[in-house]
C-alpha cells in the first residue's frame, strides 16, 4: 500500500492535467489580431508606387537611332550615311551573298518560325547539322545551340552549378554571365580582372577551407568562369596560365 | 466575405453562378463545369466595356465549360505501382552498372578529372538514367520540312536502347502534326508572309549584329511595334528577340526588393525565373483560384513585408492567358476586379492565347470582352500564332518608355532578325484583315471550329480531357508511365506526331499527351467520317488523326472517362455572329 502523500500527489497531478486539457490556450498574438474594420482601413489606405517611375523626356536611351537599310560596313542612321564602327560585324558576314542565298533557300523550305521548342518537333535537320559542324570546328565532342545569344551563358551556368557550389568569376564579366550567376544560387567569388595571382590566392583559400571540412568539399563543385574577350574592357583572358595545372588547387 | 469583389466581378451581382474554387473540386469523376459568361449580365449596363468589343457577344450566351475530371482511383494506384516497379528496376540496373556487369553509357568525367567532384550526383540523375532514357525516342524528333499541318520526320533508330541515335537517311513523309504550336497556320513556306520575309532577307540581310539601344534599331522594328500596339488596342508596344527572355529580363526591370509578386501555381518557367531574378518576394496562389488570390492580397496589404511589416511598394499579379499544360483559361474578369479593388498591377502572359482566342484573334482580353487598357502589362510571344520568333510587351506609353531605357534585353541583347520582323508584320496585318482579305478572320474561325470539334469528339470517345472547351491546347490524360512511351510510338506508327509529357513538367501521376490544334488542320485531316473507307494498304493520309487516336486509345485502354457525353448535334456555328461584327 503506497504512502498517503504519494496518492495525494498523484491526485493533484491528475487534476492539474485535466485542468490544462480543458483550459483555453493563451495565444500571444491574440492580443495583436486586427479587427475586420482595421483591416479594411489598412486596405483602403494603402497606396502602391507607380508601376514604373517616370522617365524624363530627354533620357539618353529613350529615342533610338533609326537605321534604314541593311546594316553593313556603311550604314544609314537617321537618314545620314555613315561608316559603321558600331556593329559586331567582325568578319563582315552580314553582307555575304552566300549566307543570304542559303538563308533564302532555307526560308523557302522551312518557313520562318520553328513553332515549338527543341523537344516537341522543333528540331530541324539543319539544327543537327549546325551542331555537328560547330563541334567539329571547335574540336569538341558535341555542341548545342540556343536561339538567343544572351540566354546561352545565362542558361548554361545554372545548368551545371547549383546551390552550394562555388564559382570563381572575373570582375569584368558581362551582364549575361552575371544573370547566369544570379540564377544559379551558388557562392560567387570575384577575382580581379585578368589577375591570375588573385585567382590563385582565392583557390588556395578555398583549399584550406576544404581541408577543414572534407565532407562538404566532396560534394561542392567549383567552377571558373572567364570570357575569351571581355566586352567591358576589351581584354583577352590569359588562357594558357589558366589551363596549366595550378599546383595546389583542385578544380 | 460579404462584399468580396470576386463575387461582384464585372457586375455579376449577388450570387456568383460559377464554382468558386480552382480545378480540383471534383469527386469520383463528376466534374463541376464552370459557367463563365461575363457578357450576359453586362448587356443591361451601358457603356461599361464600351470599346470595340461586340455588343451581341460572340463569346457569351452559351455555357463554356472548364473541367478537370478526377483521376480514377484504380488508375492512380496502378500508376504508382508502375513507378514503383520502374524504380526497383532502376536500382537493379544501377547495381549492375556499378559492378560493371552492364555497360555504362552515361557521361562520365575524363581520366584526368577523376578526382573532381562529379558534375552530376548519381541520385540526381536517377530519373533521367532509368525512366527518361527508356522512352527518349518520343522527344527531340527531328523534322525536315515546314512544321505545318503535315510534316516530314527524319527516321532514326537506336541500337542501344535510346542512348544514342542513328539517322537512317529515310524520311517519314506527311506525318500529321499535332504537336507544333501552329494555331493560326502561319507556319508555311509559300504565301504572302513567306514572300515578304524572303524579300526583306535579301534587302536587309539576315542579321543585325547590335543591340536595340546602339545601332540595331531598324525602321522595320519600329513599324512592327506600332502595328502590334494597334493590333492589341494599347498605346505602345516593344518587341524582344526571344519569348522566354522577354519574361526573364523584364520582370526584374518592373519589380525589385520590397515588391510582391503573386504568381499562379502553374506559371511557366520563364515567369518563375523572372520573378526569382527580380529579387521580390514571391507568393503562389492555387491555380485559377480567386478566393486564394484574394486572401493572399488581403493578407499582404494588411500584413506588409515579412518581419518589418512595412507596406509593399507594389503588388504584381502574374497570370497566363492559356496554361499550356492544363489547357485552362485564366478567370480574367475576376482577376481584373480584384486588381482594381486592391490596387495591384496585372501582368498577363498571353504566350498561347494571343491569336488563338477571341473573335478577332486578339487574345484572352477580347475573348472576355474586356478593355485591354485595364491590363497593366500585356506580354505575349510571336512563336505560337504568328509563325515567327520573339516576344513583346505592350501597355501604356510610360511603361514602354521605361522599358526602352531600362530593359536588360534592350541594353544587352541583339535585336530581332529582319526576316522574322517582316513575318510578324505580315501575319499581324493578315489577322487584322488590313487589305480587305478575309484570310485572317477565316483562320481564327477555322481554329475555333477545329477546337470545338476536336474536343467534343475526344470527349465522346471517352478520353479524359483537361481544360476549357475553347482552348486549342488539348491535354489528354495517360497517367501510367509505360503508356507515355507506348502512346507516342503507336501514334507515330499510324503517321500522327503527338507530344507526350511526363514528370517533371506535370505532377508525377498525371502524365498526358498534349494536342495543339491548328487552323491549318482541315476538317478531313482530323476526322474521316465523311470519307468512304479505303483499302487497308491504301493509306489515305487525310483524315486519320481522330481515328488513329481512338484506335490507340482502345489498344492501350486510355478511355478512362466515367462521364459519357451525349452525342449531340454540333453547336450552332458562329458564322452569323462573326459576320455581324463591326470592328
Amino acid at each position: 500500500m503506497a504512502p498517503a502523500y504519494h496518492l495525494i500527489l498523484e491526485g493533484i497531478l491528475i487534476l492539474w492535467i485535466i485542468r490544462l486539457l480543458f483550459s483555453k490556450t493563451y495565444k500571444l498574438h491574440d492580443t495583436y489580431k486586427l479587427t475586420e474594420r482595421e483591416k479594411e482601413d489598412l486596405i483602403e489606405e494603402w497606396q502602391p508606387d507607380l508601376l514604373v517611375p517616370p522617365v524624363s523626356k530627354d533620357h539618353s536611351s529613350l529615342k533610338y537611332d533609326v537605321v534604314s537599310g541593311p546594316p553593313s560596313h556603311k550604314i544609314i542612321v537617321n537618314g545620314k550615311e555613315c561608316i559603321n564602327f558600331a556593329s559586331f560585324n567582325f568578319l563582315g558576314l552580314l553582307d555575304n551573298e552566300r549566307v543570304k542565298e542559303k538563308a533564302l533557300m532555307s526560308l523557302k523550305k522551312y518557313g520562318v518560325g520553328t513553332c515549338g521548342p527543341r523537344g516537341f518537333y522543333g528540331t530541324f535537320d539543319v539544327h543537327l547539322e549546325l551542331e555537328s559542324r560547330l563541334a567539329k570546328f571547335m574540336k569538341t565532342e558535341e555542341a548545342i545551340i540556343y536561339s538567343y545569344g544572351f540566354a546561352t551563358i545565362a542558361s548554361a551556368i545554372p545548368a551545371y552549378s547549383k546551390r552550394g557550389d562555388i564559382i570563381f568569376v572575373d570582375e569584368a564579366a558581362c551582364f549575361a554571365i552575371q544573370k547566369g550567376l544570379q540564377a544559379s544560387r551558388s557562392f560567387i567569388k570575384y577575382f580581379k580582372h585578368n589577375d591570375m595571382e588573385d585567382l590563385e590566392r582565392l583557390l588556395k583559400e578555398q583549399e584550406l577551407e576544404d581541408q577543414k571540412n572534407p565532407r562538404k568539399a566532396r560534394v561542392t563543385r567549383k567552377f571558373i568562369v572567364v570570357e575569351g574577350m571581355y566586352i567591358n574592357t576589351a581584354d583577352i583572358c590569359p588562357l594558357p596560365e589558366l589551363v596549366k595545372p595550378l599546383s595546389s588547387a583542385v578544380l | 466575405m460579404t462584399d468580396s469583389p470576386a463575387s461582384k466581378a464585372a457586375g455579376y451581382g449577388g450570387a456568383c453562378p460559377h464554382a468558386r474554387n480552382g480545378p480540383r473540386q471534383e469527386r469520383n469523376g463528376f466534374p463541376k463545369s464552370l459557367r463563365l459568361c461575363p457578357r450576359e449580365q453586362n448587356r443591361d449596363q451601358d457603356g461599361e466595356e464600351g470599346r470595340a468589343a461586340p455588343r451581341h457577344g460572340a463569346w457569351c450566351g452559351r455555357p463554356v465549360g472548364e473541367s478537370f475530371e478526377e483521376t480514377p482511383m484504380l488508375v492512380a494506384v496502378l500508376t504508382y505501382v508502375g513507378y514503383g516497379i520502374l524504380t526497383v528496376f532502376g536500382y537493379l540496373r544501377d547495381f549492375l552498372r556499378h559492378w560493371k556487369i552492364e555497360r555504362c553509357h552515361i557521361a562520365r568525367e575524363k581520366e584526368e578529372q577523376k578526382d573532381f567532384v562529379p558534375l552530376y550526383q548519381d541520385f540526381e540523375n536517377f530519373y533521367t538514367r532509368n525512366l527518361y532514357m527508356r522512352i527518349r525516342d518520343n522527344w527531340n524528333r527531328p523534322i525536315c520540312s515546314v512544321p505545318g499541318a503535315k510534316m516530314d520526320l527524319m527516321e532514326r533508330v537506336s541500337h542501344d536502347y535510346n542512348w544514342t541515335f542513328e539517322y537512317t537517311g529515310e524520311v517519314v513523309k506527311d506525318v500529321i502534326n499535332l504537336g507544333s504550336y501552329n494555331y493560326l497556320g502561319f507556319a508555311e513556306n509559300t504565301g504572302r508572309c513567306a514572300d515578304a520575309a524572303a524579300e526583306v532577307s535579301v534587302t536587309y540581310g539576315v542579321g543585325v549584329a547590335s543591340t536595340r539601344q546602339e545601332i540595331g534599331n531598324l525602321d522595320i522594328h519600329e513599324e512592327m511595334e506600332k502595328l502590334v500596339a494597334e493590333f492589341l488596342g494599347v498605346e505602345s508596344a516593344m518587341a524582344f528577340g526571344m519569348g522566354f527572355a522577354t519574361n526573364s529580363m523584364n520582370i526584374p526591370a518592373l519589380t525589385g526588393k520590397g515588391c510582391l509578386i503573386l504568381s499562379d501555381e502553374l506559371n511557366h518557367a520563364s515567369l518563375v525565373l523572372g520573378a526569382r531574378l527580380s529579387g521580390s518576394t514571391v507568393r503562389v496562389f492555387k491555380h485559377n483560384n480567386m478566393q486564394n488570390l484574394e486572401r493572399l492580397l488581403r493578407e499582404a496589404i494588411v500584413g506588409g513585408q515579412p518581419r518589418t511589416h512595412r507596406p509593399w511598394k507594389k503588388i504584381l499579379i502574374v497570370v497566363e492567358g492559356i496554361y499550356s499544360m492544363e489547357g485552362s483559361i485564366v478567370r480574367l474578369p475576376e482577376v481584373m476586379a480584384l486588381k482594381k479593388r486592391y490596387r495591384a498591377y496585372l501582368y498577363l502572359d498571353e504566350a498561347h492565347s494571343i491569336g488563338a482566342l477571341g473573335p478577332g484573334g486578339r487574345g484572352v482580353v477580347e475573348y472576355f470582352g474586356l478593355d485591354p487598357r485595364d491590363v497593366d502589362v500585356m506580354m505575349g510571344t510571336f512563336t505560337k500564332s504568328f509563325g515567327a520568333a520573339g516576344g513583346y510587351i505592350a501597355g501604356k506609353r510610360e511603361l514602354i518608355d521605361y522599358l526602352r531605357c531600362h530593359s536588360h534585353s534592350a541594353v544587352y541583347a541583339t535585336s530581332m532578325s529582319p526576316p522574322v520582323v517582316e513575318q510578324i508584320i505580315t501575319s499581324v496585318k493578315c489577322i487584322m484583315g488590313d487589305d480587305g482579305a478575309i484570310t485572317g478572320r477565316s483562320r481564327v474561325r477555322q481554329l475555333a471550329h477545329n477546337t470545338v470539334y476536336f474536343r467534343r469528339r475526344l470527349r465522346e470517345m471517352g478520353f479524359i480531357i483537361y481544360g476549357n472547351d475553347d482552348s486549342p491546347v488539348v491535354p489528354m490524360m495517360l497517367y501510367m508511365p509505360a503508356k507515355i512511351g507506348a502512346f507516342g510510338r503507336e501514334m507515330l506508327r499510324r503517321n500522327v506526331g503527338v507530344v507526350v509529357v511526363g514528370f517533371p513538367a506535370t505532377p508525377i501521376i498525371e502524365s498526358r499527351a498534349r494536342f495543339c490544334i491548328s487552323a491549318a488542320h482541315s476538317r478531313d485531316l482530323l476526322d474521316r467520317e465523311e470519307k468512304n473507307q479505303t483499302k487497308k494498304d491504301d493509306r489515305s493520309l487525310d483524315g486519320e488523326a481522330l481515328a488513329a487516336i481512338s484506335e490507340v486509345g482502345d489498344l492501350l485502354q486510355l478511355k478512362y472517362s466515367r462521364r459519357r457525353l451525349q452525342l449531340t448535334a454540333p453547336r450552332p456555328s458562329d458564322d452569323a455572329v462573326y459576320d455581324d461584327m463591326d470592328d
